[in-house]
């Protein structure tokens, strides 16, 4: 195991436990803010793994990720915001 | 060299974001939880990124990390403001300790 590998395993761990949070959060809002974690961790776990195989067309489904994570997380918060009335 | 100081900030991005992650098991209300995750997560992801470009150099590969680093730095504050907008407005307050 070289050093990005071990940064990989880290990096999963932490989104487990931000995953932790989504299922147990006692509010909506817990379980949207552990969603959002989990986005940004699975975010950096792509950008390590594509160095680790130094192929950069992996990178373009980091750019993919972080748009549809921004969209879908800020439409569930306006969802939210108006009561089911989009 | 490049390495070593790549290896340096890789390490310390892993420590703040261990530490974003412990702040939401610590706190036991809503508001502080949002404030210390995403600080702290954003800074993580921006240490982590600029790691990732000293180790790997001047190339086509950290011209596309930073992309993803401009575009994480302007998405991830407007997505957590949304959240605790959401919440404000739907009428959760804030408990007095």
């Amino acid at each position: 195991m070289g050093f990005n590998q071990i940064v990989l395993l880290i990096i999963a761990i932490l989104g487990l436990a931000a995953l932790v949070r989504t299922i147990l959060g006692p509010t909506v809002w817990d379980r949207i803010l552990g969603l959002n974690l989990l986005s940004s961790k699975v975010i950096m776990s792509i950008v390590v793994f594509a160095f680790s195989l130094n192929k950069s067309y992996l990178l373009d489904i980091a750019i993919i990720y972080a748009l549809f994570g921004f969209i879908s997380i800020v439409m569930i918060a306006r969802f939210i915001e108006k009561r089911g009335d989009l | 060299m490049r390495e070593q100081i790549g290896n340096i900030l890789i390490v310390t991005a892993l420590i703040f974001i261990f530490f974003g992650v412990y702040g939401i098991f610590k706190f036991k209300d809503f508001y502080p939880r949002i404030l210390i995750s995403s600080k702290v997560d954003t800074v993580g992801l921006i240490t982590l990124m600029l790691g990732i470009i000293v180790k790997s150099g001047i190339n086509f590969f950290s011209l596309k990390v930073l992309i993803i680093l401009l575009l994480v730095i302007i998405t991830n504050p407007l997505s957590t403001h949304s959240i605790a907008r959401s919440a404000y407005i739907s009428g959760y307050k804030v408990k007095k300790e």
